[in-house]
């Protein structure tokens, strides 16, 4: 069995009288695309941050590389790549002085690949983050969450902002990618059909328990109607119905 | 809901409630207080102007208040060129009349209501005479020119809060000077009459302004300037570097803007009045707190954890996801205010001499300067404009610094508190030293048990240090020799503070253990120790 980079354990976080989170436990081994589907508000967001550290544990365990990631913020952070749904880069910075900024923390930053992945997302370098587009927006936050090629890439609804062609395209190309150089991507979404196109393994969400954690050809082969393959969209509708 | 209006109104009164229900509060203590003790007691015998200072100091609060409520104050970005009208309702289907007079309707409603509330309480028991109308008036119009100014967009990024200050204190210097000429009650109204509907006209362009997107941009006249200058590539040498470069840009930088706009304005006025001795001082005076006045605004924004959140008093995921500890993130801001109140204070130590000989106001001042020489010496006079001048410094990083801690738990409820016990603290403590000043009695009991006071201030700042350092090392957010370097640091200084003061106070007049329990307080330790146990208690929430 492969070691794990993220295991969680009977993780519990509640926000006021609502359940964010009951009891979950997750182990995500290393070197593959691990999905995390559910709907909005499933808590999706909150155990990515318990993940990154944002989030303390109420009760329960959360280990990334085998460190708490509340307790040694700066080992852990330093080997993951992440990406924000908030989209919230600084806006008065220009995308070269966002480059320059995010490189100082990372010593295996690539600036090869940073440039290359710059003119593949058609960035100009000397363009303000809040004169980008939404689009663009997510592709400078990817760039900098790709540039140090991290042991753990954190993807937190990544496809907001992209259009659809270009979605595909980057999001599949950067994910085979990384998981393909034995790094590991969290890639959480609630577009199953993106999910379904790079994940290996796949863990659905429903009001802060998880109701499914396989690898996507286990769960396909799990859900047969009449001999034909459902799609995960359908297998989600199908179980988060019964959740 | 069936109106605007109405939804308008349940939104003030919804979002603000709380604070609303405390302010209530707060002045039925103060009348009750008033009614039972002074009524009672009678020992309290306030002169006119005192007596006034105690009703205006809380009304005063309150109207400042009331001005961060109904101008969206509280929710927005102070120092941004857009404008502060919340977003979500330019977009109601509404006139831009309504949106505009609502808001202004109701704050002035809201000045009127506590104005007349509280009013029938100040003549009685002293006797003072206090007008009836126009102070509601001048209230009123104050917040409507607040509101209309901070809704409008501007140019440039800092202009709304040089405007918005110039603009109020010249309506103001128009009151005092009808007041110093003695002007009746119409004419006082006479004067304030035309001030709320032209800053409603003013508003309702403002947020037609901000409705279709209009933000005016001079941004480009000055960064053609910035693009001249060569810009830097190289790699920063280490994180902390770059967290210093990150915090100097975004908020280390408007300190430094603030104090270069302002300063012209000052510096003129020796011009005009420069054989006037007594001018020339107070405008001095001004120039001088004018760092550590700025710095208060500043920390208001420097202080808070993030801007772009979803959160607007929560951490941007950018930064709690930096691979810094949280001790590397609070030393970069510690640095970067450093950096904005050298930068400051270079531009008042370079600005102020010029303008003073040009003005041929120099002689003033060097007629005063030789005559502190003659009376303490010329090493002592040395001593003591070195050691004003760093402790205008000391006291404008301390400005920019001391609320870090608030600023950095990231919670809204604790910022509004402290916020509220802050000006509840001005409102008892103000009223408290002037009827201090004023009884000969209290200033000699004050006077004899000022060393046991500092000694209890002293005990308390250093019982929360060792508890805070404490947590600090149990946490592992500073080092243990981070912490003993920190320890050594605020000795050596509290031992330097105390020498110079042994050197320059004369000893018959306040002993020398009094001056070093002043030069313990004085220098900052536990609210600085606290942010990065603030900032922890945010970023893993």
């Amino acid at each position: 069995m492969s070691e794990s980079v993220i295991t969680v354990s009977a993780l519990t976080r509640r926000f006021g009288a609502r359940t964010a989170l009951a009891s979950v436990s997750l182990s995500v081994p290393r070197g593959g695309v691990y999905g995390l589907v559910g709907a909005n508000g499933a808590g999706k967001t909150t155990l990515i941050k318990h993940i990154l550290g944002l989030l303390r544990a109420e009760s329960g365990s959360v280990r990334v590389f085998g460190l708490d990631p509340v307790a040694d913020p700066v080992g852990v952070l330093s080997r993951i790549g992440y990406l924000s749904e908030e989209n919230d880069l600084p806006g008065w910075m220009r995308v070269e002085e966002l480059i320059r900024y995010q490189r100082a923390f990372y010593p295996r930053w690539d600036d090869a690949y940073a440039e290359e992945l710059r003119k593949a997302f058609a960035l100009d370098a000397t363009a303000k983050i809040k004169t980008l587009s939404k689009g663009q927006k997510a592709r400078a936050g990817l760039l900098i969450a790709l540039s140090y090629r991290p042991e753990l890439l954190v993807l937190d609804e990544p496809s907001s902002g992209l259009d659809p062609i270009v979605r595909r395209d980057i999001l599949g190309a950067v994910i085979r990618t990384i998981a393909d150089e034995g790094r590991t991507v969290l890639f959480s979404s609630h577009l199953l059909e993106e999910v379904e196109q790079v994940a290996d393994h796949v863990t659905m969400i429903a009001n802060g328990a998880i109701v499914l954690s396989a690898p996507l050809s286990e769960i396909k082969e799990a859900h047969r109607v009449d001999g034909r393959l459902l799609s995960l969209d359908e297998i989600f509708v199908a179980r988060i119905g019964k959740a | 809901m069936r109106s605007a209006a109405s939804a308008i109104a349940w939104q003030f009164r919804q979002q603000h409630r709380w604070g609303l229900i405390a302010i209530a509060g707060y002045l039925f203590v103060l009348a009750m207080a008033k009614l039972v003790i002074v009524e009672r007691a009678q020992r309290i015998n306030l002169d006119v102007e005192s007596f006034a200072f105690v009703v205006v100091v809380p009304l005063t609060a309150t109207c400042l208040y009331f001005l961060s409520v109904f101008s969206f104050g509280l929710s927005g970005d102070l120092a941004a060129r857009e404008s502060m009208y919340p977003a979500r309702m330019l977009a109601l289907p509404v006139t831009t009349s309504a949106l505009a007079g609502w808001p202004m309707l109701y704050g002035g409603g809201a000045i009127a209501i506590l104005w007349f509330g509280t009013r029938p309480f100040a003549p009685w028991p002293s006797g003072v005479v206090v007008p009836v109308l126009w102070p509601a008036l001048l209230a009123a119009s104050l917040l409507a020119w607040t509101q209309a100014l901070t809704w409008m967009p501007y140019p440039l990024r800092g202009m709304r809060v040089i405007v918005t200050v110039l603009w109020l204190a010249a309506i103001d210097a128009v009151i005092m000077l009808a007041l110093d000429l003695k002007a009746s009650e119409p004419v006082m109204l006479a004067i304030l009459a035309p001030h709320v509907p032209l800053a409603y006209l003013v508003a309702r362009a403002a947020v037609a302004r901000a409705r279709r997107g209009d933000v005016p941009d001079w941004r480009g006249r000055f960064g053609s300037i910035a693009d001249v200058s060569p810009r830097t590539r190289d790699p920063f040498p280490s994180p902390a570097r770059a967290q210093l470069w990150f915090e100097w840009r975004q908020y280390g930088r408007s300190l430094p803007w603030l104090v270069a706009i302002l300063l012209p304005f000052e510096l003129a006025l020796l011009f005009p009045f420069s054989h006037t001795p007594d001018l020339i001082y107070e405008m001095l005076f001004v120039v001088l707190f004018t760092p550590p006045f700025m710095a208060a605004f500043v920390a208001a924004t420097a202080a808070r954890s993030g801007v772009a959140s979803s959160d607007a008093y929560g951490m941007p995921p950018f930064i709690a996801a930096r691979p810094l500890t949280n001790g590397a993130l609070i030393a970069a801001k510690m640095k970067s205010m450093g950096w904005s109140t050298l930068a400051a204070w270079v531009l008042i130590f370079a600005a102020t001499p010029l303008a003073l000989r040009f003005s041929g106001a120099a002689p003033v001042v060097m007629e005063r300067m030789h005559r502190l020489v003659e009376v303490v010496g010329m090493p002592r006079a040395v001593a003591i404009v070195l050691l004003a001048a760093a402790l205008l410094l000391a006291s404008t990083w301390k400005q920019l610094v001391q609320s870090l801690y608030i600023g950095m738990s990231g919670r809204e409820w604790v910022i509004k508190a402290s916020v509220f016990a802050a000006v509840t603290f001005l409102a008892v403590a103000l009223p408290l030293a002037v009827w201090i000043s004023g009884s000969r009695k209290a200033m000699a009991v004050l006077f004899t048990s000022f060393p046991l006071i500092a000694a209890v201030l002293v005990f308390f700042k250093l019982s929360a240090a060792v508890w805070i350092a404490a947590r600090l090392h149990r946490r592992q957010l500073l080092s243990g020799r981070t912490l003993i370097i920190g320890a050594v640091c605020w000795d050596v200084a509290v031992f330097a503070l105390y020498g110079l003061l042994v050197w320059i106070v004369p000893l018959v007049l306040i002993p020398s253990h009094v001056l070093a329990l002043v030069a313990i307080l004085e220098v900052p330790l536990a609210r600085l120790a606290a942010a990065p146990l603030a900032l922890e208690w945010n970023r893993h929430r």
